[in-house]
């Protein structure tokens, strides 16, 4: 291999970009009177799955829980599955931003504001579940330490009170992390303005920045320990999510490697949903050389590793379900591959485990058609792992009388896709008006490597 | 950096706020900067697009004390929660739950350290907006067309007239060569309003009190008593449209919900006509042979055995020899009212009809409960037929042993 | 990444008899000491040789392995600041082989049968209980010996393949040396987690048969790369002073080493910790919670607690400000602290399955520590002596030269 490739593979080329284009080529999205003709399509769908998120919602307020499916022994089935699916897909966005920025990855920049975009409405997402699946959903200020009528106080030993804190802190700090890091660009928006419409909404929400270097010094810090705070955070919310299952004594829930294994697990299936939405996104706005082949393959790698993990902690559940001589974990395993649910097993295994070893090629890798149906892959397979692990421990555990079977109900499928509307109506919605991609930081990154010292 | 000063109407020339130097590169910026620094200025500031490294050093600036103002907030999120959980499940209302104690430390890090991240994270973000003094909606460098590049590509020293060294030819000139591509007058802003506009303050005012009214409501609640019944937001789960057992029914002449069963009717999916199959009797009389409809083959033995092992085992022992787990702890609790289960391979029992036993096995008797609801009577009989092999097997005779067995039995294999 | 100025080698980055002087010295006494540790344990098959033996021998372990882990991974994300580290690191690491060697006296005794700790190795002991019997597809002697050889075969290779290989492009000066040894670490990862997973299960979850826990291997690996990268920043700092590196590791290099310090001895060992903990206090299910009263009784309630403070609260405390870790004497004093506190945190691994309620400190423990630690040591320094302690030709090196933290 000559020295030349060898650059090119350990230095791959950033692209052609100069300051001015840059900023030019990122914000003309924000700023077009008009989005591509693409754009409205996608978000007449997306409304209209909102819709039906709409009418499930109020149907299930208005009817009950018995919607659903969930019945004995299945007392809860889709709603916490969804809850920890879209958790999970939240946390790419905040490793993304903050663990990568701690490693000091430079590919980072252009796709961390998508991501932190899709942490902040994935989260919401999740949020509903719990608001909705307790069947007097006017009460949920009862997770909270809210002086009541009662003078009780939340149950703060029940990992489901963790959940409201862990789920919340994150929502909050994504939240602030997220805008923290657009009020340059806001203050970018603000200065191009057109429009005194414009002019006031971005000049009101980038607070009047104006990029002072003593502004700079105290923001970078606070940046910076907001992405050293972010990570232990990002790690203890799909722990605490974990707690859940692992604090009770059920065979397949009562596992003490849950916490890393949901973490590795959210950031596989977070990192998987960033690439289906950014390939599109960078067709469809013209962020081909922005976002680039090279940052989306190593996104692939850190979906095969995450992967990985994730079938290391599969191995090490059925191994030590034998060790432990536990009748009950032994055949809780069993039941899961060969029981009644076995189709739904061997799903999460061909999507979570099989499919993303083809990342091992870097043809694939490179691929955009094969990433789109590998990453799209994983999602389904880490939908059902939750689907797994919930339902197989619940509908067959020790007292073999009180088993049953599951079948969800068209409510279940509407309440789910209802909440991918939710998702992507938000989502299309920031990429018409705001960034998607961080100028600022790029921009610093552009510098730094480029011109720098 | 200071704000801009507050201003009295003006009339003439607006007074010199200070002088504003433009550059094209990060590097121009930084040797400017080190210039400026180096002579002796200290009312002044760097504008950029992004942060440019080095710029601390060149510009001077120390080290922020935020880092210590998060760990105040962290510790201060760290102790709350801690010490509310304490107080809150440990002391104001002690709650027991599995057997915890009421201060479970290990229960309570999760939370804890939640907490701790918040508070951390907002004082990050609001200290930094508090020592940045931001929202700052106006300064005079906003009247500058060309400060408009700041946010984009281009990079500005302000050095402020305010500044003791300042002196307007002699900065113009250690700017004009310090690498600077324009340098510019920047007056006061006399024009725009530096306070908030009076309609905008009330509006956030009467914000500001209207969002204490819903937990004054809250509070007035807590504490005040009512005649009226409560607000039902979905009725029909307060108010379900079916009568309970023991109330009032006015439709009846007995005004009473609790009704007995119509004589002859049948529930859907119930009408169970089948005596022999259902009830076990034949003629009246309790059937001494299975019914037709079951088979008596070796699928019919698993599942008796299969479910015999589910729902009578727990008394009646593996054997059926009335000595299951159900009965050992009785014994072991020695409460002396304990009548045992029936020893099923039992004399009594072996000539019992399998009507009769099919009878006991729906209804129960005694202290066995009736699993006709549990158990279907296809079920019903498969046990039946598990249960005579069962008895079978403890009163055999030699004769009732196939050739091999008797065969083996000899040989003592 | 360096533009504008070149950033050149010039330091002197070979140890010669200084390595060979120390190898010699660690060496003898870490053979005098182990046979003293014979000696006072009651002979090399006596219960408290055995025992002192086994943690001092995890302790080395963690060490290599934690090493070995970093070597691969800095191969396998092509990283570009722990170049000028990392060539100390893989002579750390190619002890692997040394390793095997001193697994020995904790894997004979398995094999004849003497063990008196591995109570699954003891046939007898095993017809006896129910639980023993279960595992014996797993737990006996032959499938055991197959998985050591495995073990220590795969850990020997690679790290002398990865020593051989980095030397190697010193001479040739091969760029796609670079690329090869990423390659060769990708499917080295995935074996290296499960060889480290079921060694850890082999040599200490199994000491309690009846414990058994998903996350074992984890925390394990946790406190080994801590020990690894403490050790690596030690060995830095005493080639420091012997006037060898001196330019070429500046105080970016120690601030990152101390960053994966606090991230991994401090914030994951405690995660992990923690997680296996509460865990099973929460579910309070007996056949897991015996584990932890054993080491919550008696004596053993003050080494717990010690844990808690000193693997956890006092390091995160120590080692959270930047300052402490860019300066080399503060940095040195928290590495020997978390050394020191994986030696307690093995101990506290190991001891309580088989000493209930009191603590069985003896010379032993100490004298087979040194042992183990000196012939570690040695073998390493004599390793060192006459290669280049720094990967002249690999072509990220002005990079890691030039590293700095924002």
């Amino acid at each position: 291999m000559a020295a030349a490739d060898y650059e090119a593979w350990y230095q791959p080329p950033k692209g052609d970009n100069d300051i001015a284009k840059l900023t030019d080529v990122v914000l003309r999205v924000a700023e077009a009177k008009r989005p591509p003709i693409g754009w409205y399509i996608a978000f007449t769908i997306a409304v209209g799955m909102l819709g039906i998120l709409g009418i499930s919602i109020a149907w299930l307020f208005w009817t009950g829980i018995g919607v659903w499916g969930n019945m004995h022994p299945v007392v809860c089935a889709w709603d916490l599955t969804n809850i920890v699916f879209w958790v999970g897909i939240g946390h790419a966005g905040t490793l993304i931003s903050a663990i990568l920025f701690l490693l000091r990855q430079p590919w980072r920049t252009a796709i961390n504001r998508a991501a932190e975009a899709m942490t902040i409405f994935a989260v919401m997402c999740a949020l509903i579940f719990p608001g909705i699946h307790i069947g007097r959903p006017w009460l949920p200020y009862w997770m909270l330490p809210i002086p009541n009528q009662m003078n009780m106080w939340p149950q703060f030993r029940s990992p489901l009170d963790w959940d409201v804190f862990a789920v919340g802190t994150y929502f909050t700090v994504s939240l602030l992390f997220w805008y923290v890091g657009l009020i340059p660009d806001l203050a970018s928006l603000r200065d191009r303005a057109t429009t005194t419409i414009r002019r006031f909404v971005y000049g009101m929400f980038s607070m009047g920045w104006r990029g002072s270097s003593r502004q700079w010094h105290r923001y970078e810090r606070a940046y910076l320990i907001l992405a050293a705070l972010s990570t232990p955070l990002v790690l203890s919310v799909h722990s605490v999510v974990s707690f859940d299952f692992a604090t009770s004594q059920l065979p397949g829930w009562h596992t003490t490697i849950f916490p890393p294994y949901f973490v590795a697990g959210a950031i596989f299936s977070g990192f998987a949903m960033v690439v289906t939405l950014l390939v599109p996104a960078r067709q469809f706005f013209g962020l081909k050389d922005v976002i680039q082949m090279q940052h989306l393959e190593a996104m692939n790698k850190v979906i095969l590793a995450t992967g990985t993990m994730v079938g290391y902690a599969y191995g090490m559940e059925f191994f030590i379900a034998w060790y432990s001589g536990s009748s009950y974990e032994g055949f809780a395993f069993i039941n899961r591959a060969f029981g009644p649910y076995a189709w739904a097993y061997w799903t999460m295994v061909s999507c979570n485990v099989i499919f993303p070893q083809l990342f091992w090629f870097k043809a694939i890798r490179t691929s955009l058609v094969a990433m789109m149906i590998i990453d799209i892959l994983v999602n389904v397979g880490m939908w059902f792992e939750r689907f797994v692990i919930i339902v197989t421990s619940l509908h067959r555990d020790f007292v073999p009388s009180s088993w049953g079977y599951y079948i969800p109900t068209k409510w279940d499928f509407l309440t789910l896709t209802g909440s991918f509307g939710l998702f992507f109506t938000l989502f299309l919605l920031f990429c018409r008006y705001l960034p998607t991609v961080a100028v600022a930081e790029v921009k610093a990154q552009h510098a730094h490597s480029h011109g720098g010292h | 950096m200071s704000q801009a000063p507050k201003k009295a109407r003006h009339t003439g020339p607006a007074p010199l706020h200070g002088l504003l130097a433009e550059y094209d590169s990060p590097d121009a910026l930084i040797r400017g900067a080190e210039k400026v620094r180096n002579a002796g200025f200290r009312d002044w500031d760097t504008f950029t697009p992004f942060p440019v490294h080095g710029i601390d050093g060149a510009m001077g600036i120390r080290p922020t004390i935020l880092p210590w103002i998060i760990l105040c907030g962290g510790l201060g999120g760290c102790t709350l929660a801690l010490g509310f959980q304490w107080w809150a499940n440990g002391v104001d209302y002690p709650f027991l739950i599995s057997g915890k104690p009421f201060w479970s430390v290990p229960a309570n890090i999760p939370i804890t350290f939640e907490l701790t991240v918040l508070f951390s994270a907002l004082t990050a973000v609001f200290g930094m907006f508090a020592l940045n003094k931001l929202p700052q909606p106006a300064h005079p460098l906003d009247l500058k067309e060309r400060f408009a590049r700041s946010t984009d590509d281009r990079f500005f020293v302000l050095v402020q007239a305010s500044d003791p060294v300042f002196d307007e030819r002699d900065t113009r000139t250690l700017l004009e060569t310090s690498g600077a591509t324009a340098v510019e007058d920047v007056p006061e802003d006399v024009k725009s309003e530096s306070e908030m506009p009076r309609g905008i303050l009330y509006v956030l005012l009467i914000l500001a009190a209207a969002s204490t009214i819903p937990f004054a409501l809250a509070a007035y609640a807590r504490e005040s008593k009512t005649t009226t019944t409560r607000f039902d937001i979905v009725p029909d789960m307060d108010f379900q449209q079916k009568f309970k057992g023991q109330r009032m029914n006015t439709f009846f002449a007995d005004k009473r919900a609790d009704r007995l069963q119509i004589e002859g009717t049948v529930a859907v999916g119930e009408l169970h006509d089948d005596d022999h199959l259902y009830a076990g009797k034949l003629n009246g009389v309790f059937a001494r042979t299975f019914p037709p409809s079951i088979h008596i083959d070796q699928a019919t033995m698993d599942r008796g055995r299969e479910r015999f092992g589910i729902y009578c085992t727990p008394c009646h022992g593996q054997v059926g020899e009335g000595d299951g787990m159900v009965h050992q702890r009785a014994l072991s609790l020695a409460e002396g009212t304990w009548v045992p289960p029936s020893n099923i391979t039992d004399e009594r029992l072996r000539v019992m009809p399998v009507g009769e036993i099919f009878n006991t096995i729906t209804h129960g008797v005694r202290n066995m409960p009736a699993y006709g609801h549990q158990i279907p009577a296809e079920d019903r009989w498969a046990i039946i037929l598990y249960v005579r092999a069962l008895q079978k097997s403890r009163a055999a005779e030699l004769k009732d042993l196939s050739e091999q067995e008797r065969e083996s039995l000899i040989r003592g294999g | 990444m360096a533009h504008g100025k070149e950033v050149h080698l010039d330091d002197n980055i070979q140890i010669g008899d200084e390595a060979s002087d120390l190898g010699k010295k660690a060496l003898g006494i870490g053979v005098v000491a182990l046979v003293l540790g014979v000696v006072v344990g009651g002979g090399p098959l006596g219960r408290q040789f055995t025992a002192s033996y086994l943690v001092a021998f995890l302790y080395v372990l963690a060490l290599g392995l934690g090493l070995l882990w970093f070597v691969t991974i800095q191969h396998l994300t092509n990283a570009k600041w722990s170049v000028v580290v990392r060539r100390v690191a893989e002579i750390l690491a190619a002890n692997m082989p040394v390793l095997a060697l001193l697994a020995l006296p904790v894997i004979i005794p398995i094999v004849i049968g003497q063990s008196e700790i591995y109570e699954w190795s003891d046939p007898s002991k095993v017809a006896q209980s129910p639980a023993l019997e279960h595992k014996a597809g797993y737990l006996n002697v032959t499938f055991f010996l197959i998985r050591v050889v495995v073990y220590f075969g795969f850990w020997g290779l690679l790290s002398r393949y990865f020593l051989k290989q980095s030397i190697d492009q010193d001479t040739s000066g091969k760029p796609e040396v670079n690329k090869s040894l990423q390659a060769v670490s990708a499917p080295s990862m995935i074996l290296f987690g499960l060889t480290l997973t079921f060694c850890a299960f082999d040599l200490i979850m199994s000491v309690d048969p009846d414990f058994f826990s998903t996350i074992f291997g984890v925390y394990y690996f946790g406190g080994a790369v801590a020990s690894g990268y403490s050790l690596l920043a030690l060995s830095l700092m005493w080639l420091q002073g012997k006037g060898r590196l001196t330019h070429s590791v500046n105080r970016e290099h120690y601030h990152d080493l101390g960053k994966m310090m606090f991230a991994f001895g401090v914030v994951f060992w405690s995660y992990i910790a923690f997680s296996q903990f509460m865990l099973i206090w929460y579910g309070d299910v007996p056949e897991e919670t015996h584990w932890f009263h054993d080491r919550f009784n008696g004596d053993w309630k003050i080494v717990s607690g010690a844990l808690l403070l000193c693997h956890f609260v006092i390091p995160f405390f120590g080692l959270l400000s930047r300052h402490v870790k860019r300066n080399r004497k503060t940095l040195a004093f928290w590495a020997f602290w978390l050394l020191v506190i994986e030696y307690v945190d093995l101990y506290w691994l190991v001891m309580p399955s088989l000493s209930k309620d009191e603590i069985p400190l003896h010379i032993a423990d100490l004298l087979c520590w040194v042992g183990v630690v000196g012939v570690f040591v040695g073998a390493a320094a004599m390793r060192a002596k006459g290669k280049n302690l720094v990967p002249t030709k690999d072509p990220r090196l002005a990079d890691s030269l030039a590293f700095l933290n924002p």
